[in-house]
C-alpha cells in the first residue's frame, strides 16, 4: 500500500492531478446540480478501484490515510478539476463516526459498503421543529425485541430520495432534564414500509432535499452507534471537522474563477467599478485562504480545533455569495436567465452558482448561530 | 413635484387607485394565481389583462386626449407597485411604459393604442441587440422595402405578444415598425427566466413589417419610453420588496426555535428593522422620482430620475429578498414557500432595463453632463 504521506507535497499533487485529469469524465466536470448516484457511478467505480474513495480514512479501513496537509491537496485538486464529490455523506459523515465510536462488527460490516457505495447515505438530523435548535428533535426510537421502532419526521434530508440508508439523531429517552440528553445516533435502512420519502423542490426547481416520514419503521438494535443516549456528544465531536470542511476556500475559489472568465468574456472589466469589486472579492478569497491554512496547520500538528474555526465558515460563505452576486451583475440583462450563458468558449451558469451560494449561510449551522458561538465561546461576551 | 407638494385631491385619487388595483389582484388570487400561471408554463392570463383594462389600468398614464386617464407616471407607479406585491406576470410595465409609451409619442392616432388600452392585445417592444460577446451591442437590425432583417434581444413579453414594435435602422435613420407574431421569417427563441417567464430573442429574415414612424423622433421617443418603463419597473420592485418584507416579518414572529419566536433574537430584530428602513427609503425615493418625472419635460433630467428610481429599487429588492431567504432558513430555499417566488421575480426585474450598478453609472454621467451644461 502506498504511503502517500511520505511523498513530497509537490509529487503528491502531481499524482492526484494526473489521475483526475486522465480519468475524470469530461461531461461530469463542474456539474451545476447534485447528481444521483447512477449519474456518477462509472466514476465512482474508477475511484473505488484505485482505493481513493475515502482520502481521510485510515488505510486499515480502506482509506488513503492522508494527513491534513495531503488531504487539503486532494480536495484542492478535486475542486480545481471540477470533480464532483459524489454521494459522500457516507464517507464524510457516517464513516468517521463509525470509525471513532463503532464496534468492530459495525466497522467490518458498514465501512466496505460505504466505500463501494453499496449503501448510499443521507443525513437525518433536522426536523420541522428542530433546525438551529437541533436538540429540540422529537423523532423517537423505542426498543422492541431486537429492534428499534422509529416514529417521527425528518426534513431537509439532502438526496434522501436517492439513498439506501439514513443516519439519524433520535430521541431514545423522553424524560431527561436537558434536551441534549436522551438522544442517540442510529443507522436505518430506507427501503421498508415504515419509511416514506417526499421530495421538496428547491427555489431553483431542483429536487435536492426531502421530507422523510417514519411510521413504525424498524432497525436492528445492532445499528445503534456508540452508547445509548450519548448521540449528541458524538455528533458534536464530528462538528469541528465539519466546520473546517464547510469553511474551506474551494466553493468561493471555484466561483471566483468562473466569475473571472465570465466577466472577462463579457467585457465587464472595462468598468473600473467592477474591477474594484472583483479585486475586493479576489482578495477576500486570498486572505481567507491564509486564515484557513492557519487552522489547517493546527490540524496538521494534531491539535483539535476550537470554536474559533466558525469564523472560516462565516467569511467564506458570505464571500461566495458576493462572488455569485457579481456574476449576476456581470451578466447584465441576462442576470435573470436560467441555464448556462455562453461567453466565447466557456459556459457559465450564473444563476445556478447564485442559487448554490444562498443556502451555505443556512446549513451547517447558520451564520447567525456561528456568530452566537463566536461571541460567547471566543469573545467571552456575556449572555 | 414631491409627494408633499402634491395636491390633496391627487393624493386621494392615487389612494383610490391603489385600493381598487389591490382589490382586483387579491380577488384574482394574489401571488397564488401567479404561481399557478408559472406552473402552467410561465405565460399570463388574457382574461386578467381584459379585467385590468376594464379597471382602467393600461390607460392611467395616458393623456386624456389619447383616451387615457391622464394621471401620469405617479399613477402608473401605484399600479406597478400593486403588480409587484402579487408578482403578477401580466406585462403591465411593457404595455404602459414601453408600447404605449412609444405609440403615444409617435403615432397617437394608431388603432393599436385603443386595443392596448382595452387589453385586447399585447405588443412587445424590441430595440436591444446582442453582440458577439453575449452583451448588448450597437443596433444593426435593418428595415428596407417593408422587410426586417437581423435580430433583437431581451424582448420582454415576447411569448404571448400579438405583435412586436421593432426599432430598426431604415434607409434614412431609425424607424419604428410593427411586425405581427407568427409573421414570415420571424423566429422567437424564448429564454427561460428565474421567475418562469421568458425573454425573447428575435430573429428576422425578410420579415414583413409596417412602418409606423421614422427619423430622429423615433430615437427620442424610444429613450423616453425606456425612461418611463425603467421608473415603472422600479415601482414594481418597491411593491415586491414591501410584500417580501411583510411575509418575512410574519414568519419571524411565528417561527419558534429555542422555545421562542426567532423574532425575539436581537440580531433578527435589527436585521428586520434595517430591511424595513430600506423598504421605506426605496418607496419614498421611487415615488418621488416618478412624481418628478411627470413634471419634468427635459428627457435627460427624466432619464436621471428614472435611473435614481431603478438604482434604489434594485438595491433594496436584492437585499430584502436575499435576507428574507436567510431569515426563513431552509423553508426559504424551497419553491413551496411563497418567499422564493419573490426572490426569483426580483432577479428578473433587477436585470431587466438595467441593474443598480448600471443605473448609478447612468445617473452620475447624466449629472456630470447637466453640470457641464450649466
Ligand atoms: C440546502 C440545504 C440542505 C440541507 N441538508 C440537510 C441534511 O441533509 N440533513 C439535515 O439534517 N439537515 C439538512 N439541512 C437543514 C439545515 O441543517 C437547517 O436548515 C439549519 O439547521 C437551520 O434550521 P432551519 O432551516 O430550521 O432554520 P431556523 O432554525 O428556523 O432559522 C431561521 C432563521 O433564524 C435564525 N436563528 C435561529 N436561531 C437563532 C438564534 N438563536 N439567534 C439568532 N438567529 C437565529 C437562523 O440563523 C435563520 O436565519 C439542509 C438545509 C439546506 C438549506
Amino acid at each position: 500500500m502506498t504511503d502517500w504521506n511520505a511523498m513530497s507535497d509537490a509529487d503528491f499533487r502531481k499524482e492526484v492531478r494526473g489521475f483526475f485529469e486522465a480519468e475524470y469524465p469530461e461531461d461530469l466536470r463542474n456539474l451545476p446540480h447534485r447528481p444521483k448516484f447512477a449519474e456518477i457511478e462509472h466514476w465512482h467505480r474508477k475511484l473505488h478501484a484505485k482505493g481513493w474513495v475515502a482520502p481521510a480514512w485510515p488505510a486499515e479501513y480502506g482509506g488513503m490515510g492522508l494527513n491534513a496537509a495531503k488531504l487539503l491537496i486532494y480536495y484542492e485538486e478535486q475542486q480545481r478539476w471540477g470533480v464532483n464529490r459524489g454521494r459522500d455523506m457516507g464517507v464524510q459523515m457516517v464513516g468517521p463516526l463509525i470509525i471513532k465510536f463503532g464496534t468492530q462488527e459495525q466497522k467490518d460490516y458498514w465501512l466496505p459498503r460505504i466505500l463501494s457505495c453499496e449503501d448510499i447515505w443521507c443525513q437525518g438530523y433536522s426536523e420541522p421543529g428542530a433546525g438551529s435548535d437541533l436538540a429540540n428533535l422529537r423523532t423517537r426510537a423505542e426498543t422492541d425485541g431486537d429492534d428499534f421502532v422509529i416514529n417521527g419526521q425528518k426534513i431537509w434530508t439532502t438526496m434522501a430520495h436517492d439513498a439506501t440508508h439514513i443516519f439519524m439523531l433520535v430521541r431514545t429517552d423522553q424524560a431527561t432534564p436537558k434536551k441534549q440528553q436522551g438522544i442517540s445516533f442510529l443507522l436505518a435502512p430506507m427501503d421498508q414500509p415504515g419509511v416514506e420519502v417526499r421530495t421538496i423542490t428547491t427555489l431553483s426547481g431542483e429536487t435536492e432535499f426531502c421530507e422523510v416520514f417514519f411510521d413504525d419503521a424498524r432497525t436492528p438494535r445492532a445499528n445503534l452507534v456508540g452508547e445509548l443516549n450519548k448521540g449528541w456528544t458524538m455528533a458534536k465531536a464530528l462538528l469541528s471537522f465539519e466546520r473546517i470542511f464547510i469553511g474551506a476556500p474551494n466553493l468561493a475559489q471555484n466561483a471566483l474563477g468562473q466569475l473571472e472568465s465570465f466577466a472577462r468574456g463579457r467585457g465587464a472589466f472595462e468598468d473600473p467599478v467592477f474591477r474594484d469589486r472583483f479585486a475586493q472579492a479576489a482578495l477576500d478569497v486570498e486572505d481567507h485562504a491564509a486564515l484557513y491554512s492557519r487552522f489547517a496547520d493546527q490540524l496538521k500538528r494534531g491539535e483539535t480545533l476550537g470554536a474559533d474555526v466558525s469564523m472560516l465558515k462565516i467569511w467564506v460563505t458570505e464571500c461566495f455569495q458576493r462572488i455569485t452576486e457579481l456574476m449576476i451583475e456581470a451578466a447584465g440583462p441576462d442576470g435573470g436567465t436560467v441555464g448556462p450563458l455562453q461567453v466565447g468558449n466557456v459556459n457559465v451558469d450564473v444563476l445556478a452558482s447564485f442559487y448554490k451560494a444562498r443556502p451555505t449561510t443556512i446549513y451547517g449551522g447558520s451564520n447567525e448561530i456561528q456568530r452566537n458561538i463566536l461571541s460567547k465561546a471566543v469573545l467571552g461576551l456575556p449572555g | 413635484m414631491t409627494q408633499t407638494d402634491m395636491q390633496p385631491s391627487d393624493q386621494q385619487d392615487l389612494r383610490m387607485l391603489r385600493e381598487s388595483a389591490r382589490t382586483l389582484f387579491e380577488r384574482a388570487g394574489g401571488s397564488g394565481r401567479s404561481r399557478k400561471l408559472r406552473d402552467a408554463g410561465g405565460g399570463w392570463d388574457a382574461d386578467m389583462i381584459r379585467e385590468m383594462a376594464e379597471a382602467g389600468i393600461f390607460g392611467v398614464t395616458l393623456p386624456e386626449e389619447n383616451g387615457g386617464l391622464g394621471m401620469g407616471l405617479a399613477a402608473g407607479g401605484v399600479i406597478a407597485e400593486e403588480v409587484g406585491r402579487v408578482i403578477a406576470p401580466e406585462p403591465v410595465v411593457v404595455t404602459v411604459g414601453l408600447s404605449l409609451g412609444l405609440l403615444r409619442r409617435l403615432c397617437p392616432d394608431h388603432a393599436m393604442m385603443e386595443q392596448l388600452v382595452e387589453g385586447a392585445t399585447v405588443l412587445a417592444v424590441a430595440w436591444q441587440e446582442r453582440g458577439p460577446n453575449g452583451g448588448p451591442a450597437e443596433p444593426s437590425c435593418r428595415y428596407a422595402d417593408g422587410k426586417l432583417t437581423g435580430g433583437k434581444a431581451w424582448v420582454a413579453g415576447a411569448g404571448g405578444a400579438g405583435g412586436f414594435l421593432v426599432v430598426a435602422e431604415g434607409d434614412a435613420g431609425p424607424v419604428l415598425v410593427l411586425a405581427e407574431a407568427g409573421a414570415d421569417g420571424l423566429s422567437v427563441e424564448e429564454r427561460r427566466q428565474a421567475d418562469g417567464s421568458a425573454m425573447g430573442e428575435l430573429s428576422f429574415s425578410g420579415t414583413p413589417a409596417g412602418e409606423l414612424a421614422s427619423g430622429g423622433a423615433v430615437r427620442a421617443a424610444l429613450a423616453e419610453a425606456v425612461n418611463d418603463a425603467t421608473a415603472l419597473a422600479a415601482a414594481e420592485l418597491v411593491g415586491l420588496s414591501e410584500r417580501a418584507f411583510e411575509i418575512t416579518l410574519d414568519y419571524i414572529k411565528t417561527r419558534e426555535q429555542f422555545d421562542k419566536p426567532i423574532g425575539s433574537f436581537q440580531v433578527i430584530q435589527h436585521r428586520a428593522v434595517d430591511l424595513n428602513v430600506m423598504c421605506e427609503v426605496a418607496q419614498s425615493g421611487v415615488r418621488e422620482a416618478l412624481g418628478l418625472m411627470d413634471r419634468q419635460t427635459d428627457p435627460k433630467a427624466r432619464a436621471r430620475l428614472a435611473s435614481r428610481a431603478k438604482a434604489r429599487a434594485v438595491t433594496a429588492a436584492k437585499k430584502i429578498t436575499r435576507d428574507a431567504i436567510q431569515l426563513h432558513g431552509a423553508v426559504g430555499y424551497t419553491d413551496e414557500f411563497e418567499i422564493a417566488l419573490y426572490l426569483n421575480r426580483a432577479l428578473v426585474l433587477s436585470a431587466w432595463l438595467g441593474d443598480d450598478a448600471y443605473h448609478r453609472r447612468l445617473w452620475f454621467e447624466a449629472r456630470e453632463e447637466e453640470g457641464a451644461a450649466q
